[in-house]
């Protein structure tokens, strides 16, 4: 079964392949609220992927997830140099890893909170429903 | 015509909901004078690090959630279980429940059949085991037993099961010497905040269902803050019901060990709260509740225990969806659901758990996917949508991986106020989630405290 390795586009990201034939290969997920590149690659690739982290992993659907940010912006690097979504930017990447070291490092200690106001699930947890009883 | 309106909550399992908590001072007291020697308990580590707190195994025995299981188990019925997954009343039960101890803290407790050993927690009195065996495991051979083999069990087993599986870990780590016997608390713990709001022993649960007025309830087992797919699967599995959708959506979340990354447990419990809170499904239809335990990822097996713990609790069915509570490809991806619609023999079933002598009350509702299909425009089920290659299927990694990379998961995925709830507990433990010092310091803080209590002058050294 082969594995595959998503890299989701921001706006950055997209402007970075516009115009390149990548840009037709877009997948829009979750009606379009997403967009995403897929890389596909053989059992032997996802497995040595997943061998470089600790947390990474195949989902149930056969996706290697997990893996650090560093190195998803590192593939997404890859298939833009290469203009390509075959297994070669996966190789290519892991043979980069020790070029991220450090920042993957750095994420395996800490990752900023994101700065979003979060006022208003506090404010309804002041009534919860269900109340402790012991 | 029969009647087919469910009219009342299943019984327990085994007959009657355990309940070994002794709330009375004077005789917490009368019991720990009968205890020959103390023990502090201590989890199980795998390389270094804690996968398992035996306290969480006595809190689900002595409260019930375990029905009609009461302790420690004896040899024989380890092998019952191992061989049958019955205990040796015949009442279906899937994993060994073991007191472990080491060699050596063995030989220094000095205690042997027919002593009392008091437990203590978090330095404090907790509870008491009634030794009635003390026998020896090959930990490893009660690992693979547990699980399966593909030999053994070719029906859903496909490859062993290695040092990469969390649940096989715990048993390969478990101490040689098992003491068995009856548990019983006699200091009751005070879960700590936020789960206290959250905790439903059996009987609490059906007290509380009456009080609602329920008669038909369903399960949504979790290890996740929910996603709207997992939103969908509770809105839609619970019409199930009678004659009409059931009356309750409750949600159980499994709390103990974790893996790094995984998502804090505090944010679990309120992510699935918010649910209700911010009116995605109403609060008076909608409950969140948890079971102490360290999850072992045992799929099928899983399922059998999540059955005993929710039909203990009064819930009349129970959502099992694809890859339930699995972990790798160690089982077919529908493992749970060949289980509970035909069987599976080599594990002792013939016929579903609702079929054997000895089985369960509680009703499957096998659900096979649900992904977002924009051509649907909707949250849609597997075998209704055949929209192929252009539907989004949910993955809770793939969640994770887009919070990592510092995108916000789109209110199609998350609700907003989920979202938030999980930025809150980041801000309080930091990220990676889960990581080496929340795990630490929450294997020292545990889920509760223990109100002070003397030791009795005999045990005092």
């Amino acid at each position: 079964m082969a594995k595959f390795f998503g890299v989701v586009l921001d706006e950055k990201r997209l402007a970075a392949i516009k115009g390149t034939p990548l840009e037709e290969k877009v997948e829009p997920i979750f009606g379009g609220a997403l967009k995403r590149l897929v890389v596909e690659v053989s059992d032997d690739l996802g497995q040595k992927v997943i061998d470089q982290f600790t947390k990474a992993r195949f989902d149930a659907r056969g996706f290697i997830e997990e893996t650090p940010a560093a190195f998803k912006r590192l593939v997404f690097k890859k298939i833009v140099e290469k203009k390509s979504l075959g297994q070669e930017v996966i190789e290519a990447a892991v043979a980069e890893i020790p070029s991220i070291k450090d920042d993957v490092a750095k994420e395996d200690r800490e990752l900023p909170v994101p700065d979003i106001d979060i006022s208003d699930v506090l404010e309804l947890q002041k009534n919860p429903v269900q109340k402790p009883v012991q | 015509m029969p009647d087919v309106r469910i009219k009342t909550l299943p019984p327990p399992h085994g007959g009657k909901i355990v309940e070994r908590v002794v709330r009375d001072p004077e005789m917490a007291r009368k019991l720990m004078a009968k205890c020959s020697a103390v023990y502090d308990i201590k989890p199980t580590l795998f390389k270094g690090n804690p996968v398992r707190n035996v306290y969480r195994e006595i809190m689900s025995v002595c409260y019930g959630f375990f029905s009609p299981v009461e302790g420690s188990m004896t040899k024989a019925e380890l092998e019952s279980v191992l061989e049958k997954r019955r205990l040796l009343s015949g009442w279906v039960f899937p994993y060994p429940i073991l007191f472990d101890i080491s060699e050596e803290d063995f030989k220094k407790l000095g205690v042997g059949a027919g002593d009392w050993l008091l437990l203590r927690l978090k330095d404090e009195p907790f509870a008491i085991l009634e030794i009635e065996e003390v026998y020896e495991i090959s930990p490893g051979d009660v690992a693979v037993r547990t699980f399966g083999t593909p030999e053994h069990n070719p029906e859903v087993v496909k490859v062993p099961f290695d040092q990469k599986h969390t649940g096989y870990n715990i048993y390969c780590s478990l101490n040689p010497i098992i003491l068995a016997g009856k548990y019983t608390i006699i200091n009751e713990p005070k879960i700590r905040e936020p789960f206290n709001r959250f905790w439903y022993p059996p009987k609490k649960a059906r007290e509380e269902f009456e009080r609602r007025g329920w008669t038909t309830v369903i399960a949504h087992q979790t290890r996740n803050v929910p996603h709207t797919g997992h939103e969908a699967l509770m809105k839609m599995a619970a019409y199930i019901g009678d004659i009409k959708p059931c009356d309750g959506i409750v949600v159980n979340a499994i709390i103990g060990a974790k893996r790094i990354g995984d998502f804090p447990d505090e944010a679990i419990v309120e992510g699935h709260e918010m649910v209700h809170l911010a009116g995605y499904i109403k609060p008076e239809r909608h409950m969140v509740t948890f079971t102490l335990w360290d999850m072992r990822y045992g799929n099928p097996i899983e399922s059998l225990l999540h059955g005993v713990i929710r039909q203990n609790m009064g819930i009349s069915f129970h959502m099992f969806g694809r890859d339930h509570a699995a972990l790798g490809e160690y089982y077919d991806i529908y493992a749970t659901q060949i289980l509970w619609s035909k069987g599976i023999p080599s594990f002792g079933f013939d016929a579903p758990p609702y079929e054997v002598d000895g089985g369960l009350h509680i009703r499957p509702q096998n659900i096979a996917e649900f992904w977002y299909c924009p051509k649907c425009r909707e949250f849609a089920y597997s075998d209704n949508c055949t929209h192929k290659g252009i539907y989004s299927r949910y993955s809770g990694s793939f969640i994770r991986g887009l919070i990592n990379e510092g995108v916000m998961p789109p209110p199609e995925i998350y609700r907003p106020e989920v979202y938030k709830v999980v930025v809150k507990w980041w801000q309080k433990f930091g990220y990676p989630f889960n990581n080496e010092k929340y795990l630490k310091e929450r294997e020292e803080r545990l889920e509760v405290d223990l109100p002070h209590m003397e030791l009795p002058a005999h045990l005092k050294k």
